[in-house]
């Protein structure tokens, strides 16, 4: 009978051990054709604004090296702009920007509305009330008109700045969220037994109730990132972008403001727009086949 | 009612099935209440999802077949069952009500839709009046018809989806774990209001499918323990409080006497481990990595039925048990 | 009834709130400018060679009196409230004597006559999309949808280009800018009908394109959502027919549509800013983007105010409808039981 039991429970492992295996490789199983994509177009274009300049050693994107709209060439690869300004160049440079604004947009957006959400779901009454007062409020006001009422109030307007002023106006979907996933954390069982033991509330929301959120706080980002960078391109277009730089929005607004398109000069807009697209496509599929996985009841379909 | 041989299995992605349900069979006559017990996983609510003729994939049913009323159809195939069999024939009581109703229609709108499925002619007004009839029948109030779902307590709003249920006089209710959202209070009312419509005889066989056996040993006259997706034992409900033969009914019973209402819920006394992973189930007797009583054949071997139709169990352990007693019986 | 007037009280008193923030952010943003916004704009009229000092002076004194910048801040806002009140959002940078509501009431109409058919055929058509996909697999789901999934993640102003670029530059089906044939003035004659309506189609379908794909995708998730839910399970079980159990799940499904279009309508005057610049449309974008160029801040502050009314009351008539359209809502927000 003894050994019975014990050919059991090594039995029982066994099977413990067999179905985590099948789990984890069932992770990579659901790395599906999507979410490769999206991953290699993600890394394509980053590696392609971060260590494109570098590797071909062009530093300067606001040279001028040609005439108005030269045709694609031997030299200029994707031609000239309306300054004369080699559009490769440009591109790699205006993706980089476009990519640090969306990146200090997303990371104010979280930053601020992890901050405020778990505030306002942990500490509850009147800190709650009147955060969550705040936030409806912002985002009543629509965030197109803070922006370019900032936009215009700041002169000079570095890249530093634009992420900034987009961050500002992005986080309250991700504070409101924060908020109810924080409210309903608050009462678990482990939260309890750390407060308990005298843990700070500090302490507390770091330890005990950020990891729970990390998966969405993720997701937000992916989400953030690409409105920071979409947001960077319209305020551009409207002639509000980044001063004395490049960017995606940039190369767009000296695009239209020259017409580019309407003079047939498809390497003016073409090679912009293809990228916001792909990055803006990419970002979205990432994020959808991410919660595919993370949230198997969508699985079923 | 006769079911036979029933086998639903899940789809799972690229991987193997998960077999629910494989080869379950089971009979119930007129007037009778049948308990199907077992722990969450059994594969309980899915033999309910294919009694009530509500299999959707990802739940597939690969076999059996029900007869009712003289009547015999292939289960495997639910969209061809003709329409009145759902509702008339055979009604689902579901686990739960909460959201069981359409949350933007009024009761009574939708017991115009559900009378109306079966015999379009019936005026609207006249729906509702036979609703309205039943209720104060079952002492019921009928202002609930002119309320939305969320207006009405859980107890409340469980018990209007019973005789929304039982409207059409069905020839079997199945009722799938219809008490595990309630509280205590609400759980006696609903099994009264079950028992008063087996009285009245608007409804005449109820399979009632639950984790709960104290629950069942006080409504049920026959039940079924479920293990895995297989059939553990059957018996009539004293025989399966009174005397269990499996060795899982036994711990199922001894477990369930626990007043502490998690340990009754989530663990079986003496036995380590969960149900097994369905997709892979364990060769031989199900049970037997859990079993306290395992053989060296019950790995290897599906365990024989030991006993007669009614009263039997799918165990090596009471087969052997059974034939050293009857070679006690022999010899004495 | 007491309760939904407080639920009534209660919204108005929130949204004056949110009201008034931004009214103050309008007001005072475009001040905090470095030095003032005239300043800016008489030193850019001087260097474009447009003025000499003398009369950039007159200009600037002008300016400041007609503006009233040289008055304390409280007093500058005492009379923009007041100046707001009667309609009055003040005197164009850029067109001199031309008040900045005439040219907001000019570009408008444009506007509006842009936003508001391709809303309402898109939210049309993107619904029934999106319901059609989430019921049938197969090609609809496996080849349309995907492609109106991709158009709804592709910012709206680079469809809008690439529209320009292939049916107006290269191959010449349509006019390349405009809303209207440069030759003519806006007049009530049939050339000038058919010459704003060929104007119309590529920034019309730019703007519809892009809401069929959101309003399908989101449609679509809704009605799945919806399909997996306990109560079309038990209806089924009870042999409702189907066309039952599809009007209920389209009417659940819809609830948080119609929420949807509310707002788009509401916000529709910034939702098209860049298109409009994209094919030089005679409405608020291009009133706006000109504005910029010109350093034009009263202009500006009228344009972003509209942009704020609209997006307000449609927030506001959402969230009072919203009360009496659902049941679940209605029930939570005055505790109707």
């Amino acid at each position: 009978m003894t050994v019975a039991t014990s050919e059991h429970a090594s039995f029982d492992s066994g099977s413990v051990f067999l179905t985590g295996l099948r789990k984890f490789f069932g992770i990579f199983g659901m790395i599906n054709r999507r979410l490769l994509f999206s991953g290699c177009m993600l890394v394509l274009v980053v590696g392609f604004g971060v260590l494109g300049p570098i590797i071909l050693g062009r530093d300067n994107p606001m040279k001028t090296v040609g005439g108005l709209y030269d045709p694609p060439s031997a030299t200029l690869w994707l031609g000239s702009d309306n300054f004369g300004r080699d559009v490769f160049t440009q591109l790699m440079h205006g993706t980089r920007t476009s990519l640090i604004i969306g990146v200090i947009a997303g990371l104010e957006a979280i930053l601020i509305g992890l901050l405020i959400g778990t505030m306002a779901g942990y500490l509850g009454g009147i800190v709650e009330e009147v955060l969550m007062a705040f936030t409806n409020v912002v985002i009543t006001i629509p965030s197109i008109v803070i922006l370019i009422l900032l936009s215009i109030a700041i002169s000079t307007r570095s890249i530093f700045a634009m992420g900034l002023i987009i961050g500002l106006t992005s986080w309250p979907w991700t504070a409101r969220a924060v908020r109810a996933q924080t409210s309903s954390l608050r009462t678990r069982e482990h939260v309890d037994i750390a407060r308990l033991s005298g843990a700070g509330t500090l302490s507390l929301i770091i330890w005990e109730i950020l990891p729970y959120m990390l998966s969405y706080v993720v997701m937000a980002f992916v989400l953030q990132l690409n409105t920071g960078i979409l947001q960077e391109a319209a305020l551009s277009m409207l002639g509000l972008g980044p001063s004395n730089t490049i960017s995606l929005g940039q190369m767009l607004h000296w695009a239209l403001l020259w017409e580019s398109v309407r003079t047939g000069a498809w390497w003016g807009f073409v090679p912009p727009a293809l990228f916001l697209t792909l990055i803006a496509f990419s970002l979205l599929l990432l994020q959808a086949s991410v919660d595919e996985i993370l949230n198997p009841r969508l699985r079923k379909r | 009612m006769i079911i036979k041989n029933v086998r639903a299995y899940y789809a799972a992605g690229s991987g193997p099935e998960v077999k629910a349900v494989d080869g379950v069979s089971l009979a119930i006559r007129e007037g009778d209440v049948l308990g199907i017990a077992g722990e969450s996983g059994c594969g309980k609510s899915t033999l309910a999802a294919v009694m009530s003729l509500t299999a959707r994939p990802p739940l597939n049913v690969k076999g059996g077949e029900m007869s009712l009323n003289g009547k015999t159809f292939s289960l495997v195939e639910q969209a061809k069952f003709p329409r009145d069999w759902h509702g008339k024939m055979v009604a689902l009581l579901p686990q739960r009500a909460m959201n069981s109703l359409n949350p933007t229609a009024r009761v009574r709108d939708f017991v115009v839709d559900v009378v109306r499925a079966h015999d379009s002619t019936v005026r609207p007004r006249a729906a509702i009046e036979q609703a309205r009839e039943r209720l104060e029948q079952l002492s019921l109030p009928a202002r609930v018809l002119e309320s939305y779902p969320h207006q009405l307590s859980g107890g409340m709003r469980q018990r209007v989806v019973a005789v929304i249920s039982t409207l059409l006089n069905p020839q079997v209710l199945i009722a799938d774990e219809p008490t595990s959202a309630l509280d205590v209070s609400s759980q006696k009312q609903l099994v009264l209001l079950l028992k008063l419509l087996l009285e009245c005889r608007f409804i005449t066989r109820i399979v009632y499918i639950t984790h709960d056996l104290p629950m069942l040993s006080n409504i049920a006259n026959f039940i079924i323990v479920m293990y895995a997706g297989k059939v553990a034992e059957i018996g009539t409900t004293q025989q399966i409080v009174n005397e269990p033969r499996h060795p899982y009914t036994h711990a199922l019973i001894t477990s369930t006497l626990d007043p502490d209402l998690r340990v009754r819920e989530h663990q079986l006394e003496g036995i380590r481990g969960a149900p097994p992973d369905l997709r892979y189930p364990p060769t031989g007797c199900r049970f037997h990595p859990r079993c306290p009583r395992v053989m060296e054949i019950c790995s290897r071997e599906e365990p024989p039925i030991v006993g007669e139709e009614e009263r039997y169990a799918a165990c090596w352990w009471v087969f052997e048990q059974s034939k050293t007693a009857g070679g006690k019986e022999a010899q004495s | 009834m007491t309760r939904f007037h407080s639920y009534l009280m209660n919204k108005i008193l929130w949204f004056a709130l949110a009201f008034c923030i931004a009214l103050t952010l309008n007001f005072l943003l475009p001040r905090l400018i470095p030095g003032n916004p005239v300043d800016v704009i008489v030193s850019e009229m001087t260097t474009g060679g447009a003025l000499s000092s003398e009369a950039a002076k007159g200009v600037y004194t002008a300016y400041i009196a007609e503006f009233g910048l040289d008055k304390p801040m409280h007093e500058q806002f005492l009379r923009y409230m007041g100046n707001l009140a009667r309609g009055d959002l003040g005197i164009s940078f850029a067109r001199s004597p031309a008040r900045v509501q005439t040219l907001i009431a000019q570009a408008l109409p444009w506007t509006i006559a842009l936003q508001l058919p391709a809303i309402l055929t898109g939210w049309t058509l993107g619904n029934l999309l999106g319901v059609l996909t989430a019921y049938r697999k197969g090609v609809l789901d496996r080849g349309v949808f995907p492609i109106f999934m991709f158009i709804s993640s592709m910012p709206y102003y680079c469809l809008a280009i690439i529209l320009l670029y292939l049916f107006a530059v290269h191959f010449t089906i349509f006019p390349v800018a405009g809303g209207y044939s440069f030759a003519m003035t806006p007049a009530p004659t049939w050339e000038f009908f058919r010459s704003a309506a060929e104007h119309y189609v590529l920034p019309f379908s730019s703007l519809v394109l892009i809401f069929i794909g959101g309003q399908s995708v989101g449609m679509r998730a809704m009605s799945i959502y919806e399909l997996d839910a306990d109560y079309v399970r038990y209806s089924r079980s009870l042999g409702v027919a189907d066309n039952r159990i599809i009007a209920y799940i389209f009417r659940n499904a819809m609830l948080p549509q119609i929420t949807g279009l509310a707002l788009a309508i509401g916000s529709m005057v910034s939702g098209a800013l860049i298109t409009e610049i994209v094919f030089s449309y005679p409405g608020i974008g291009s009133l706006l983007f000109g504005s910029i160029r010109q350093n034009d801040y009263p202009v500006i502050q009228g344009i972003t105010l509209l942009i704020m009314i609209g997006v307000l009351i449609a927030n506001f008539l959402v969230d009072i409808a919203y009360g009496f359209i659902d049941p679940r809502i209605r029930a939570r927000t005055i505790g109707e039981r």
